[in-house]
């Protein structure tokens, strides 16, 4: 080997190396970072997700909104065949309501309840977050197009 | 009427479109279509565009909802800047205005002097293959001038939330950005076929990408701006996947930025700068695609047409597989052999440009990821925020390690421990000052203190540039834009982390006559109102803001309903200081009695702004110099 290949060998070789653990850093970091979303049944097969971030969402149930205190709020998810209950610390959106679409973000306790500490903000009346049309669709309840 | 109109304005579209075809033709040396000439052939195209976007700008105002576009988007009661504005408030009149951007840059680039006939002809021809491209897009896909046979009595309305003075300029300024970028695109390809990419074609695409590049910083600014005040989450960046499209351009065009300099200083690295220029285009399309294909899911997504998205979908393809073969054909001919020192500016540029890349593929990794589990495993999630943060912030520190650092190194080896001796006042000024903030904030994480120390770094040195090391030779003359955007940066990284860190936030529940406490500050719920106005109902609530019992402010947050379409705001209310802004936001939950209110202290948003601005004024003094002062010697 002539010194030229060779010491283009070993740039090659070093470049390829800190791309390399850089792209496993990104990975690593981005896996850490991933929140999943879940419809109510979904997540009831899947109760070895407790203790993870994640977000829910579904219709809020009718008659399912009660508050603890000003800003403690407990509230059921369903989408139709199951239902989860949730407890939230904070601010509700204006457009909150119940048998209307909602994500909330949150940690899915032992217990079986979901603990939000966001619930996500919608932009008008009738939109209907993407994820819980889908839900919705799963579980046959979806009247939509 | 009506019917007029629309004969007229798809004549002038198809008159764009022959003229861009006959431009385009002239990519290839031939002496058959020598006329009519460039300029001409120009002229029409931006004439009959001019044209057309203005036909739809009369329709808007005049209310014709014979036409489906007026019909969708507009309502009779709106306020006129809205009818105006919303004119790119929808797919097929953004589209139009992203055209009359693109012939503009056509024609502004047509009217250039100095420059080789044939590297004029082949720019234009290739501007004019996008020209055609998008237009033939316009006409047969998203036609913005398509008749409905019913006679609607009022349009549907505008989205309220797009319903805001700011909003209205956002998009023409982004899109001034991201079309820029296509000139900068075709002249890279014209410097690949002319194979001539050397210091002259540098000179060239200066203005252009400068220019281009300030006009994506204000438009990425200005929808951050609209978002901490309009959303009322109390954030400017959240890495919605929205905003990272317009981010990631944005990201490689500061790379392309620096290396064009470099390409006119040194001459080197020119396949580099034409694989960023070729990225930088390209990345604005995607944004584009992302934004409008409806693949995400935001206010900005206007029609989810799959036929749209494939277009801009097939569009990229044939842009990147045609530039990059003519790349892989061209590259060895255009690439010089020249040296530059082992520590030098050009190297600190260099790895700034891979710490650029990696910000890029960060950000590329946490967009597209939700989409491809989307898209392949149909399985729904996001990307946490936190991963951003994490993951950019380590880096973030090393780059600004490198913009302090570059700028006082010379083009030849220069030795790195004379440098640092030289700059020992500077680098005890920024410990001192990061020491004493670190100590009153009680901040104690060790990349944010980094992070301030660069910064502060990064700021002092750019900012006594201009007066220091006139006797040495490494920085003879001082150049304004580079050192303002370069200060700028400076400022609105430490701003970012300040703002970080000491925000602070309560959540109220209020009846009438509560007083609520933030730090210092007491707000007493004074009292709350019923507004009427033309096109919405408000609440509004009145907080008097008091420090030690005197009155310092009102704040009236506000929640709007609008009728067309039903929709419901909130207005927050800001009070702007120099180092911290108070901002407070109301909502009414359906069924509740009372009103619940969030504050926030956002410490350093003035700051942030500023440094912003800076980062915008830099780029604008770089464009307009022409000559490029980067660095006399």
């Amino acid at each position: 080997m002539t010194n030229l290949v060779k010491s283009r060998l070993i740039k090659f070789l070093l470049s390829l190396i800190i791309v390399l653990i850089a792209v496993l850093i990104i990975i690593f970091n981005l896996r850490d970072n991933i929140i999943y979303f879940y419809g109510p049944t979904e997540l009831l097969k899947n109760s070895d997700k407790q203790g993870q971030i994640m977000r829910l969402g579904g219709l809020v149930s009718v008659d399912s909104v009660q508050n603890e205190t000003d800003s403690i709020f407990y509230f059921s998810i369903t989408d139709g065949d199951n239902e989860i209950e949730v407890k939230y610390e904070g601010i509700l959106p204006n457009l909150f309501a119940e048998d209307k679409g909602v994500v909330v973000e949150g940690v899915y306790m032992n217990d079986g309840r979901f603990i939000a500490n966001k619930v996500l903000a919608k932009h008008d009346e009738n939109y209907m977050p993407p994820e819980v049309i889908e839900t919705l669709k799963k579980s046959g309840k979806w009247q939509g197009e | 009427m009506s019917l007029y109109i629309f004969y007229i304005s798809n004549f002038l579209l198809l008159l764009c479109l022959t003229a861009s075809l006959m431009q385009s033709s002239k990519i290839i040396n031939n002496k058959i279509f020598t006329r009519p000439g460039v300029m001409v052939l120009a002229s029409v195209q931006l004439i009959s565009i001019l044209l057309s976007f203005l036909i739809l700008i009369y329709l808007f105002l005049i209310s014709d909802f014979n036409f489906d576009l007026v019909y969708f988007n507009s309502h009779s009661e709106k306020p006129l800047i809205y009818k105006f504005s919303g004119v790119w408030g929808n797919h097929e009149g953004s589209m139009l205005l992203w055209i009359l951007i693109l012939v503009l840059f056509n024609f502004l680039f047509a009217l250039s002097k100095r420059i080789s006939e044939r590297f004029k002809d082949i720019t234009v021809a290739v501007q004019s293959i996008m020209i055609f491209g998008f237009v033939a897009f316009l006409f047969f896909l998203s036609n913005p001038f398509a008749l409905n046979q019913n006679n609607f009595f009022d349009g549907i309305g505008l989205n309220p939330i797009l319903q805001d003075p700011l909003l209205a300029i956002h998009p023409p300024v982004l899109y001034i950005g991201y079309v820029g970028f296509s000139l900068v695109f075709s002249l890279a390809i014209a410097g690949l076929i002319t194979k001539e990419v050397d210091q002259q074609w540098a000179s060239i695409v200066k203005p252009w990408v400068f220019s281009a590049w300030a006009f994506l910083t204000a438009g990425i600014a200005l929808g951050s701006f609209w978002a901490y005040y309009e959303l009322g989450w109390g954030g400017y960046w959240f890495w919605d996947p929205v905003e990272n499209a317009s981010l990631m351009p944005w990201i490689a065009a500061t790379a392309l930025i620096h290396c064009v300099l470099i390409l006119q200083k040194r001459n080197v690295m020119q396949s580099w700068t034409i694989i960023l220029a070729i990225l930088t285009f390209s990345l604005s399309l995607v944004g584009t695609f992302l934004v409008r294909s409806g693949i995400l899911n935001s206010v900005h997504t206007f029609a989810s047409d799959p036929g749209r998205g494939l277009f801009i979908l097939l569009f990229i393809f044939f842009i990147l597989v045609f530039s990059f073969s003519l790349f892989a054909y061209n590259s060895e001919k255009i690439n010089k052999t020249s040296s530059m020192g082992l520590i030098s500016r050009g190297t600190g540029i260099q790895v700034n440009n891979w710490l650029l890349i990696t910000i890029l593929t960060i950000v590329f990794l946490g967009t597209m990821y939700p989409l491809a589990t989307d898209l392949l495993l149909n399985k729904s999630l996001t990307v946490g925020p936190r991963y951003y943060s994490t993951t950019i912030a380590p880096i973030i520190i090393l780059f600004l390690f490198f913009m302090f650092i570059s700028p006082r190194l010379g083009w030849t080896d220069t030795k790195l421990y004379k440098i640092i001796i030289q700059l020992r006042y500077l680098i005890i000024t920024s410990l001192t000052i990061t020491l004493i903030i670190s100590l009153y904030f009680e901040l104690f994480n060790l990349t944010e203190i980094l992070i301030i120390f660069f910064s502060l770094l990064l700021i002092i040195s750019s900012m006594t540039a201009s007066i220091n090391f006139n006797k040495q030779n490494i920085l003879v003359r001082t150049n304004l834009g580079q050192n303002l955007a370069h200060a700028g940066f400076g400022i609105l990284m430490m701003a970012v982390v300040c703002n970080a860190v000491y925000s602070e936030e309560r959540i109220y529940n209020a009846k009438v006559g509560d007083n609520l406490q933030l730090q210092k500050y007491v707000f007493s719920f004074d009292k709350i109102e019923q507004v009427e106005k033309s096109n919405y109902n408000s609440l509004k609530a009145y907080f008097l803001m008091k420090k030690d019992g005197k009155l310092i402010d009102t704040f009236t947050p506000e929640i709007r309903f609008y009728s067309n379409p039903p929709t419901i705001t909130s207005e927050a209310s800001i009070l702007h200081k120099f180092f911290s802004d108070i901002y407070l936001v109301m909502n009414v939950p359906q069924d509740q009695q009372s009103i619940s209110v969030r504050m926030h202290i956002k410490p350093f948003m003035t700051i942030l702004w500023l440094g912003t601005l800076m980062i915008i004024i830099g780029g604008i003094i770089s464009a307009s110099i022409r000559l490029g002062r980067f660095d006399e010697k």
